[in-house]
């Protein structure tokens, strides 16, 4: 490592490498500083039941593949990256038994949900087809360029009156929940408990006002769930290494302490062992606001003409976090799961990803009431068998599982630390009921496992504060400009040369690459760098 | 009346916008560069199937300064940079000229891909929707092969004869 780059980014995550490579394939010399002994932040992928079981501690479904620009751009499936897309992607399995399927094949993912309502499964198509449609350019205009503001977008969407063309967008939609959204458009429990869930395991709670906007997306992207053969980590390490094939320099166990401020731009880091690197032209931070501003920014140092006491003041009381966090039971498993609901629909066996138990969004909405009020639910876990897509996970003969369920970050009255206590018996009762669906879970075909529980989240990665997962809560009131405040909603900050570039920004956490590929197009213009990546 | 895809069409559709834009307040200034690709798609008589055709548009404050069509998809690097491709199939294309898909329609289902800023087209919506109606609306066409949905003679007085437009 030398004393001075072009740019410094704070954090390996896909956020800050996919900055990094972009920023190196430019021609300006960039340094990547990691805290951990290894890039990918939210890309893990650990050993961590028994050797050879690859488990992905975070990130485990790449929903946006082939629909983020840095996966072509940045030439991630030739650094080694491979995907499989499931044909059965996801179940749910109901109490009764029943089972509804998603497939990568939409036709069949509707015979499914006739099997439940035939009107619901018309609706789903109608929906689908039509945001399938408009999903290039909704991402286009809504993820993948820095934002617009809630008002100028409104005010497009009636001029083009949008709402007169499609049931299913309309300005209204920024007044209402996803379960009302549901309520509107479809008509059986199971079907709507199934879509609410889906948007729950992409971030977006049912029972909040204005997260309706955001659905027809999710349904649009609802088959292209990817998993990546031989674990996350992967893409972690192809974004390193498009960094390092164009000159851009990684340096793990390299916590970031502060930032240095000289007048009014940022000049560089200094890191915990009080090595001090001088950044030329730019800093850009993808871990989170509170550590940008609380923590790597000296008060004392920093002009309140610059910062003011009111921003600072802001940060510490006003920045939104999810009020969910997730909690994993990691398994190394010796067979397959048989589900009961098989004899309803045999494909729930094959299925990625099964989601166990809720039966309507109305239960699903009593268990956000517990989780908000820091309690345990009774799991209803999803589980996802990544083996059966990518047999190389496991030792042959042997599979990898994952549960995963919405839990809260403090436990009752005790914070977050009680979940050192609490993992062990909570990942119980978290195999107990996926056993009630798959009775042969038994002792025998569980090898091994361990938990991942949202105190261990905070504690590996400091900047998803409180365990959030999404470094930021989705809400209308924290999307496009307004994420995660208005002062700091456009990936600029106050300090000239300093940049928000993670998933504290616009659009949110999940591996979307957005943060960072808007991030990108801001910091060029500033910095005059030919934004060869726009090239329509 | 001109035949579609024409020099003289194109005259008529410049002609149409630039007095649409004439009308209207808050046109952002500057220069844009579009490229539009129509693909045959065996449906449309006025493109070969599987055939292309591109066209490269320049808008200058608002109003159309030139079209011209060029022989294979461009990168702009002629005419400096390009802001927007459009790209749709020829059905879509004749059946927005003939006023009976709407182009919103189109960008929303998908059928035409649209490149470029959308936030930009977004802050415009007004602008925009204008230009799009002048397209779609004050154009009067000929079809001299028929007009979508191709085969009725509907709307064309020239069935059947030889294209001159290639
Ligand atoms: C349990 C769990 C399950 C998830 N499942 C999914 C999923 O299935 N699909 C999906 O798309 N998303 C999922 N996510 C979310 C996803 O992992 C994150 O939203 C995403 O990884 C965020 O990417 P990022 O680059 O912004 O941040 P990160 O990946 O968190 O990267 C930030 C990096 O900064 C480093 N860092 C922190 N402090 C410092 C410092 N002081 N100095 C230097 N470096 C520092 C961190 O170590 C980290 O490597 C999950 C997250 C969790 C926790």
């Amino acid at each position: 490592m030398r004393d001075s780059y072009d740019v410094i980014i704070i954090g390996a995550g896909h956020n800050g490498l996919t900055l990094g490579a972009y920023l190196a394939r430019s021609g300006l010399e960039v340094l990547v500083l990691e805290r951990r002994h290894e890039e990918g932040g939210g890309l893990t992928t650990e050993e961590l039941t028994r050797p050879g079981f690859l488990h992905n501690v975070h990130a485990n479904y790449h929903t946006f593949v082939d629909l983020a620009p840095p996966v072509k751009d940045l030439e991630i499936r030739e650094h080694g990256v491979k995907y499989v897309r499931p044909e059965v992607q996801m179940a749910s399995i109901y109490p009764d038994k029943t089972a509804l399927v998603v497939y990568s094949d939409i036709e069949k993912t509707c015979d499914s949900i006739s099997r439940f309502s035939t009107k619901d499964a018309a609706t789903f198509k109608k929906l689908f087809n039509e945001a399938h449609g408009y999903v290039d350019l909704l991402l286009g205009t809504l993820m993948f360029e820095p934002p617009m503001s809630v008002k100028e977008l409104t005010k497009a969407l009636s001029v083009f009156g949008v709402g007169n063309r499609s049931e299913f967008l309309s300005v209204k939609l920024r007044r209402e929940t996803i379960n009302q959204f549901l309520d509107e458009h479809f008509e059986n429990p199971k079907v709507k408990a199934h879509l609410a869930f889906h948007g729950a395991v992409c971030g977006y709670a049912n029972d909040i006002v204005g997260l309706a906007i955001g659905f027809p997306l999710l349904v649009g992207k609802i088959n292209n769930w990817h998993l990546s053969i031989g674990g996350s980590h992967r893409l972690a390490h192809a974004l390193w290494r498009d960094l390092a094939n164009h000159g851009g320099v990684l340096v793990t166990d390299a916590e970031v302490a502060s930032v240095v401020v000289d007048g009014n731009r940022a000049s560089g880091v200094r890191l915990a062992d009080g090595t001090e690197i001088t950044a030329r032209k730019l800093v850009a931070s993808t871990v989170s606001v509170e550590q940008t501003f609380l923590e790597f920014l000296d008060r004392d140092k920093v002009s309140s003409d610059l910062v003011s006491n009111e921003l600072f003041e802001k940060i510490k009381t006003e920045i939104k976090h999810q009020s969910w966090s997730l909690f994993s039971v990691h398994l190394a498993l010796s067979k397959l799961p048989h589900y009961l609901a098989g004899e309803f629909e045999p494909d729930v066996d094959k299925a990625w990803v099964v989601n166990l138990g809720y039966s309507s969004p109305e239960e699903l909405n009593d268990d956000w009431k517990l989780i908000r009020n820091n309690q345990l639910a009774d799991p209803k876990p999803n589980v996802a068998i990544n083996s059966l897509y990518d047999p190389t996970d496991a030792p042959e003969g042997s599979y990898t599982g994952l549960l995963r369920q919405f839990a809260p970050y403090s436990i009752g009255s005790l914070g977050p630390g009680a979940w050192m206590d609490e993992a062990r018996h909570y990942g119980e009762k978290c195999i107990d009921s996926w056993r009630k669906f798959a009775p042969d879970m038994d002792a025998e075909a569980i090898i091994d496992w361990t938990t991942y529980s949202p105190h261990d989240i905070a504690t590996k990665l400091p900047n998803m504060v409180k365990g959030d997962w999404m470094m930021g809560e989705i809400s209308l009131a924290n999307m496009l400009d307004q994420r995660p405040l208005p002062e700091l909603g456009n990936y600029r900050t106050p300090i000239e040369g300093l940049y928000m570039a993670g998933s504290t920004q616009h659009p949110h956490g999940f591996i979307t690459f957005a943060p960072a590929y808007n991030a990108l197009s801001v910091i060029a213009q500033d910095i005059g760098v030919d934004q060869w990546w726009k090239k329509v | 009346m001109a035949d579609i895809y024409t020099p003289s069409w194109y005259e008529e559709v410049k002609a149409a916008i630039n007095k649409k834009v004439s009308q209207l307040k808050d046109i952002p200034e500057g220069k844009w560069n579009l490229a539009i690709e129509i693909v045959g798609d065996g449906m449309s008589p006025y493109v070969e199937d599987n055939g292309e055709r591109h066209f490269l548009v320049a808008i200058d404050n608002g109003s159309c300064l030139w079209y011209k069509e060029i022989a294979s998809e461009s990168d702009g690097s002629e005419i400096g940079k390009l802001d927007y491709r459009f790209r749709g199939s020829a059905s879509v294309f004749d059946s927005i000229a003939a006023g009976v898909l709407d182009p919103i329609d189109a960008a929303l289902d998908g059928s035409i891909k649209v490149r470029g800023d959308m936030r930009f087209l977004l802050r415009q919506a007004d602008q925009v929707q204008a230009l799009l109606e002048a397209y779609a609306k004050e154009v009067t066409t000929d079809w001299p092969k028929g007009k979508p949905p191709y085969g009725s003679s509907a709307g064309s007085n020239h069935v059947g004869e030889a294209v001159f437009y290639a």
